[in-house]
């Protein structure tokens, strides 16, 4: 399965890449070296403070040194994204028995921008969430990260990304919580 | 490719040749060395469809791929970004970007706890973006990162400065202007009280100021080859209440769009919002007056290399009927207000059930401004209003519903001056059913009723999902009031971690696309897609 996706990506990659000998060379250097990557740990967060809805000013950095080896999971989501929301109340429903039997941190991180930022807080405290969630309006950390698109979910252990997904399908959080339990 | 690309190209083989011939991990720790990326493809093969309108570009085939790399060590990292269009899909630029790929972005940063320096293209906003805002929207084609240097500075826990100096990006090229600009940001929790746990949480008060260079060869006189944007904000928050006011002014500012007019340009808005437990409500208000505020005055297109941002404040919906009548904000001057409340029945209540029952309510309005000088003179004519309200309950473990209704108004004149005004009314059903072993089912049904423009809409939508990791989906809008066209869809993905992937096959109507707010017209079109999103380095 790894190397059918790597191919992929490595067909994909080429494909949009090819126009002049010189751009060729120098883009095929950089798929081997994106092929050889997949797999390595990024082991130092990025440092990007972001205000949460509480009120305070959390830098995800400091907030992975905390934690050390309790799991810190992230969430990214968006007030318009309906897999997200989806994801994010199933989650809290369990949420206090999944800490009860594994305990991990959880953090939402909306990318909403300033179209929909201002409705953040009342989303959340009118859904009932028992989590505090992270203001990224522009991007910041989600660019930092490398995610393309919500919902995204982050572990992070020992100041390592240890699992990550992306995209939410019914039952999604089932998979989350065997994953938090593994560490 | 220049000479530092190069450089970091060069370090980077070595770094791979490394990483590959020896213990990858034990070298990373070495040098305290990292690296991520992600890849991103959205590709379209078209055909031809008569019926809708959805006529051959010369390329059948067109790609959109967006490969970023950012590499890290201690507190230096670098990075760029690659996008290729092949060409690029039908409306993502106003005019296709042709086979071409290029290093768009390279990026250059040192981060301290105090301060941070970056060179190369950057991101960066001033409070809500009534004056400034670069930032990347791949799915609407926006990117108007800035190339040059900006500097972060914390002096004291109370203050906040940046500083901005560069050229904004115009689709692979940069615009012959610059941009300079600061902001600050005044922390008075932090500067009169040393406790954590005192009950206001924010009050901030910031000022931004952008001044755009851009030089003139016309005729003119006294032709404001300088543009200055200058806004004050405030910022308050307690544990139950927050409330956010910005004012904003544009000097004399001619360009392309606005006719060469002399008139300044001002905003203001307002929000604020009240919690409590399973509670919350949101107002804001927003009048704007003349601020399309663009990097290159000959410019046609606002979605090119604009420098704030002014998104409608309308609630972003999902449906897809609702889809078909979308607000843009009308940027020579408008006025607004939309507001949410969002509540949860308590579970364990009888209307409540296990899970408690989820109510949100939205309401938005927008109207012409009378005096186009003054942000606070509401005019007769009204742009649009929307207003509507969503019930979602999870009855177990098993089934979840909701329920959605919608009222719009949409002043048709916005778009084509002869177009008449619509008023509709949507209702919007969806089930989620899961079996067991992670295999569940969607469906979805929609209609929406109107007398006007195309009259009623009808769709539907299912989703079927094997072991969270593959989906199978069809749905199909049908327009049945007017011209009987069927958009259907049908595809699949599969999820790995954090690599997607998922193709399609079906029909896309022509309209406005609006992802955050900002739209583009997407003509008609009709044939397989395929999105590829993944990344890597963790």
């Amino acid at each position: 399965m790894k190397i059918i996706k790597k191919s992929i990506d490595f067909i994909f990659f080429i494909k949009n890449t090819t126009t002049s000998p010189k751009k060729m060379k120098n883009t095929l250097l950089l798929a081997l070296l994106f092929i050889s990557l997949k797999g390595m740990a990024q082991e130092n967060l990025p440092s990007v403070k972001l205000k949460s809805v509480s009120g305070k000013i959390i830098d995800i950095k400091e907030l992975a040194n905390e934690t050390k080896d309790t799991p810190l999971v992230i969430s990214f989501w968006a007030s318009w994204c309906v897999p997200c929301i989806s994801e994010l109340d199933n989650i809290n429903d369990e949420l206090e028995s999944m800490q009860s039997i594994k305990k991990f941190s959880f953090f939402g991180v909306a990318i909403d921008d300033a179209r929909t930022t201002k409705k953040v807080k009342s989303f959340v405290k009118g859904k009932g969430w028992n989590f505090d969630v992270l203001l990224d309006e522009n991007s910041e950390l989600k660019r930092a990260l490398n995610i393309t698109d919500v919902p995204h979910v982050l572990i992070i252990k020992n100041n390592k990304i240890v699992y990550q997904h992306t995209g939410y399908i019914a039952g999604e959080e089932v998979n989350l919580f065997e994953e938090i339990k593994k560490l | 490719m220049n000479f530092i690309m190069k450089k970091y190209l060069l370090f980077f083989i070595l770094y791979s040749l490394l990483a590959t011939s020896g213990n990858a991990q034990t070298i990373s720790q070495i040098i305290q060395s990292h690296f991520n990326g992600s890849y991103e493809n959205y590709s379209q093969y078209y055909m031809k469809d008569d019926k809708i309108g959805a006529t051959l570009p010369p390329d059948k085939f067109a790609s959109n791929g967006f490969f970023k790399f950012d590499f890290n060590h201690g507190d230096f990292s670098a990075g760029f970004q690659l996008e290729s269009y092949l060409p690029s899909t039908l409306g993502f630029f106003p005019i296709p970007a042709d086979n071409k790929s290029k290093i768009v972005n390279k990026y250059f940063k040192y981060t301290q706890k105090k301060f941070s320096i970056q060179v190369g293209d950057f991101y960066e906003q001033f409070g809500n973006g009534l004056i400034f805002r670069s930032y990347e929207n791949r799915q609407i084609g926006i990117n108007n990162a800035i190339e040059g240097f900006k500097a972060t500075a914390e002096p004291t826990s109370f203050l906040k400065t940046k500083f901005i100096y560069g050229k904004p990006r115009e689709i692979f090229d940069y615009a012959n202007a610059y941009v300079r600009g600061a902001d600050a940001e005044l922390d008075l929790v932090r500067l009169f009280t040393k406790k954590e746990d005192t009950k206001i949480t924010t009050l901030s008060i910031g000022q931004s100021f952008i001044s755009k260079y851009q030089e003139y060869t016309g005729p003119l006189d006294n032709f404001p080859k300088q543009v200055n944007a200058n806004s004050t904000r405030i910022d308050f928050a307690s544990n139950k209440i927050t409330l956010n006011a910005e004012y904003a002014t544009k000097s004399k500012d001619p360009h392309l769009t606005n006719g060469g007019s002399m008139k300044k340009g001002n905003a203001f808005q307002c929000s604020g919002d009240y919690t409590m437990n399973n509670l919350g409500f949101s107002v804001i208000f927003r009048s704007i007056s003349n601020m399309e505020f663009k990097a290159d005055r000959d410019q046609e297109y606002l979605s090119i290399s604009p420098l704030n941002y002014l998104p409608s404040i309308t609630k972003q919906h999902d449906n897809l009927t609702s889809n078909i009548y979308v607000y843009a904000t009308q940027i020579k001057g408008e006025t607004g207000v939309q507001s949410d409340l969002y509540y949860k029945i308590k579970p364990g209540t009888t209307l409540g059930g296990k899970y408690g029952t989820q109510i949100a309510v939205n309401f938005s309005y927008n109207n012409a401004l009378n005096d186009s000088g003054n942000v606070l003179s509401f005019g007769k004519q009204k742009y649009s209003s929307d207003c509507g309200i969503d019930i979602k309950k999870k009855w177990n473990k098993k089934l979840e519903t909701t329920l959605a209704y919608q009222n719009i108004f949409f002043n048709g004149s916005l778009q084509v001056a002869s177009h008449s005004n619509v008023i509709a009314n949507l209702i919007a059903a969806s089930m989620l059913y899961k079996f067991a072993n992670k295999t569940s089912i969607r469906f979805k049904v929609e209609h929406l009723f109107s007398d006007n423009d195309k009259k009623n809409w009808a769709a539907a939508l299912t989703e079927f999902s094997i072991k969270s990791k593959y989906t199978l989906f069809a749905s199909d809008l049908y327009n049945y009031g007017l011209t009987k066209n069927h958009y259907y869809n049908i595809g699949a993905s599969v999820t790995e971690k954090s690599t997607r992937l998922s193709v399609g096959f079906g029909k896309q109507r022509d309209g406005l696309f609006c992802v955050g707010g900002v739209c583009r017209f997407l003509p008609a079109s009709y044939g397989f897609t395929a999105t590829l999103t993944t990344n890597f380095g963790y």
